[in-house]
């Protein structure tokens, strides 16, 4: 996804290069120009307008270059607390990856998951069983 | 304007803004800057160059509005089943558009206008002189 939005992004630079070069050299070539001819007069020259394909260019890059930035907005995030931890709780880390497919740095988890890990909840007698179970059969298997 | 006791009925999740709004702030500047550049190319002058500055950037945040608010608030799949047991919409699904991401419209549509105004006008000078020097 990363890599569309750069493509974007560079390709209507380019363009917007292109055209304030374009300009750069219609001013010059103006100005120029009314100084050829119209030495005698010594009026300032009329700043002619720019060449339709210039700013139609211009307009063009611009457009272009907006979509590339848009695109690689990275994406929002829900912010009424009970939206946000419904989203983590059906999605997990599925819904906070960034743009280029990892998961965000500052993704804090589950706000739920402490519940899972209360130790008044733990069931002793069923984690003795198969400790004792894991212990009868060598202790390298590992839990049933 | 919410009171006191609606955030405690329904709280807000500071890290959620503040990432919202940066990521917000972060492409209205960038794209501010770049309306400067083609205004300046396009040699816009006075009420034509504010103009184009103010048409741009609504139109912004109508392309983020377009890519990442209305893409990402549909129903969640596999919640759409909910949606006609009760008349509810299924868990966590019921605030949609502008508001689930931030907290007014206002900031969202007219905050990229007064946010990169000042880079807007920087640029735009910048390249009016260079292109017509």
């Amino acid at each position: 996804m990363t890599w569309i939005s750069k493509t974007i992004t560079v390709f209507g630079g380019l363009l917007l290069a292109h055209a304030c070069y374009s300009a750069q050299e219609h001013a010059a070539l103006q100005s120029f120009k009314a100084a050829a001819t119209s030495t005698l007069t010594s009026s300032t020259p009329a700043a002619s307008s720019l060449p339709v394909d210039i700013a139609i260019e211009t307009i063009v890059a611009t457009l272009i270059t907006v979509l590339g930035l848009v695109l690689g907005t990275r994406p929002l995030r829900p912010i009424q607390w009970r939206v946000w931890a419904g989203k983590i709780e059906r999605e997990g880390e599925e819904g906070f990856l960034g743009n280029n497919g990892e998961v965000e740095k500052d993704y804090m988890g589950n706000p739920f998951s402490y519940l899972e890990s209360r130790p008044s909840f733990v069931d002793i007698r069923k984690q003795r069983k198969e400790f004792s179970q894991w212990v009868k059969n060598g202790g390298s298997q590992g839990k049933n | 304007m919410l009171s006191e006791r609606d955030y405690q009925i329904s709280p807000i999740v500071q890290e959620s803004v503040m990432h919202n709004s940066k990521a917000l702030q972060n492409l209205q500047s960038l794209s501010a800057s770049l309306f400067g550049i083609s205004a300046g190319i396009l040699g816009l002058e006075s009420y034509s160059g504010f103009l184009f500055y103010i048409f741009f950037s609504l139109l912004t945040s109508f392309l983020l509005y377009t890519t990442h608010i209305l893409s990402a608030s549909s129903t969640p799949k596999g919640y759409k089943e909910n949606k006609n047991v009760t008349g509810h919409k299924g868990l966590g699904s019921g605030v949609t558009g502008v508001k689930r991401y931030f907290r007014g419209g206002y900031e969202f549509w007219f905050g990229g206008v007064g946010n990169g105004f000042a880079g807007f006008v920087l640029t735009w000078t910048l390249f009016y002189g260079l292109v017509r020097a």
